[in-house]
């Protein structure tokens, strides 16, 4: 059970736009891309032997006092503690989503030594990283059309098919509704999963 | 004479660094802009994509810029046989659009995933050294390198671990001899930690070719070392006594640094032998 902070900016995020204006251009005819939002997840896992809510007090004071994670003026933030993130990571209304992770460790022990380093925190283990890609779309007969969009716009397997993910450089996990937290722990504590053969 | 074009991505900021030197081995480079007509670069007989941050690396190094008409244009050109050159972010292009290692065509088979040192992370900036292999991409890149010599060149990069996740894809680069450039020790062998090794490399991969050879990512920057005065003073070993000796002699500073073979090589293999050979 660990604890999730989610940033994303508050301000324009030129990666989202980017990633929008370019994944417009490789979608089929009959599809869309109405908006693009991009999310960073940090999972915060207990120490070992400690309680899971040891440190989520000290984290948040962090979080909520400091530019350590999240600067107020550009980026915005749901903290959310291991009791009370609920059973599932919801997408947003009407998107679905990319988690990606690095095929690395994704444990960012740097990021965790220089928090400790600032803001001494007892009972905090690992740091995991992934982001968050969330996507509105649209196909040709009303829906989100997920499937085509992933293919056109998701890991990239050719010249003109994907986007936002490289496989050789990560793995990621399709959000459609919703996902077990569990089930996002496991993806991202986990080894990464062999490449999906793209044929 | 041989007609280069440098194609110039928003974001790139080495194109007219990489002019310079094209231009005092023979050659004649053009700054392309990415958007004019991709059929502009029909008339080129080779391609160079400038380091820099195209797009400045939004969404992932080489991303986007992978997916324009130019570069299009520019793989079809390379299924010709024409010369293509990415150094650093335009290896990262390279990578990005399939066009390296281009095992199978029109498949993206690798990554440049970020730096991997102990205790380091993100964007890192030295010297390093490089040895060239046996593979396809000797003949048009190396002609002009003397045997056995270790090449020192500047890397400036945070995104440059030659990666892949496909198993066949990794076996074909050492069965094929794709890894033109490793880098190495001080005694020129493959380098086995850092700092010798900057990033964790797929076989200590500096560079990687296509099958045919004449598709080249590197991610070190030669045209940042290819003048004797670019070579740092402290340099140890032979550039290093050669850069020391040259204090003084405005005429010796000006002359080759280690970087240059590449782009006399290139120069070589488009036939462009007396211009060349003369500005060593």
């Amino acid at each position: 059970m660990s604890a999730v902070l989610l940033t994303q900016f508050k301000i324009s995020d030129l990666s989202a736009w980017t990633a929008l204006e370019t994944g417009r251009r490789l979608l089929a005819p009959g599809l869309a891309l109405h908006r693009v939002v991009r999310e960073d997840l940090y999972l915060f896992e207990p120490g070992s032997g400690a309680a899971p809510d040891a440190f989520e007090g000290p984290l948040r004071h962090a979080i909520e006092s400091s530019n350590f994670f999240v600067n107020p003026n550009k980026e915005r933030y749901r903290f959310l503690t291991a009791s009370g993130r609920g059973d599932s990571l919801e997408a947003p209304e009407g998107a679905w989503g990319i988690l990606a992770r690095t095929r690395d460790d994704t444990q960012d022990d740097g990021l965790r030594a220089r928090l400790l380093r600032e803001h001494p925190i007892e009972g905090l283990g690992a740091i995991r990283r992934g982001h968050l890609w969330w996507l509105w779309t649209e196909g040709p007969e009303g829906g989100p059309a997920v499937e085509e969009c992933y293919e056109r716009i998701g890991p990239v397997t050719g010249t003109r098919r994907g986007l936002l993910v490289n496989p050789h450089a990560e793995a990621d996990l399709r959000i459609e509704g919703s996902v077990p937290w569990q089930t996002v722990e496991r993806f991202l504590a986990g080894a990464a999963p062999a490449l999906r053969s793209a044929a | 004479m041989a007609r280069i074009a440098i194609l110039q991505i928003p974001g790139v900021n080495c194109e007219y660094e990489t002019a310079r030197v094209l231009e005092t081995v023979g050659l004649e480079p053009r700054i392309v802009r990415s958007n004019e007509p991709a059929s502009v670069l029909g008339e080129f007989d080779a391609y160079v994509l400038p380091g820099g941050f195209a797009f400045q690396d939004r969404i992932r190094a080489g991303a986007v810029a992978a997916k324009l008409p130019a570069v299009e244009r520019i793989a079809a050109e390379s299924e010709r046989g024409k010369p293509v050159l990415g150094i650093c972010n335009g290896a990262q292009v390279l990578v990005e659009a399939g066009l390296v290692p281009g095992i199978r065509s029109g498949r993206v088979e690798m990554a440049l995933a970020p730096n991997r040192a102990p205790r380091r992370q993100g964007y890192l900036c030295r010297w390093v050294r490089i040895r060239v292999e046996d593979g396809p991409g000797r003949k048009i890149w190396c002609s002009a390198l003397p045997a056995g010599e270790i090449v020192p060149l500047p890397m400036a990069h945070g995104e440059g671990r030659f990666e892949t996740a496909d198993p066949e894809v990794r076996s074909s680069i050492q069965r094929d001899g794709l890894a033109l450039f490793r880098y190495v020790d001080a005694s020129g062998q493959p380098a086995s930690r850092y700092p010798d090794d900057p990033n964790g490399a797929l076989f200590q991969a500096a560079a990687i070719t296509n099958r045919s050879g004449n598709v080249l990512a590197i991610m070190p920057h030669p045209e940042r070392a290819s003048w004797l005065k670019q070579v740092p003073l402290e340099w140890p070993g032979v550039w290093g006594e050669r850069r020391r000796g040259s204090v003084g002699s405005y005429e010796a500073l000006e002359g080759s640094g280690p970087g240059r073979f590449l782009f006399e090589s290139l120069a070589r293999s488009l036939g462009v032998v007396r211009a060349a050979e003369a500005s060593r």
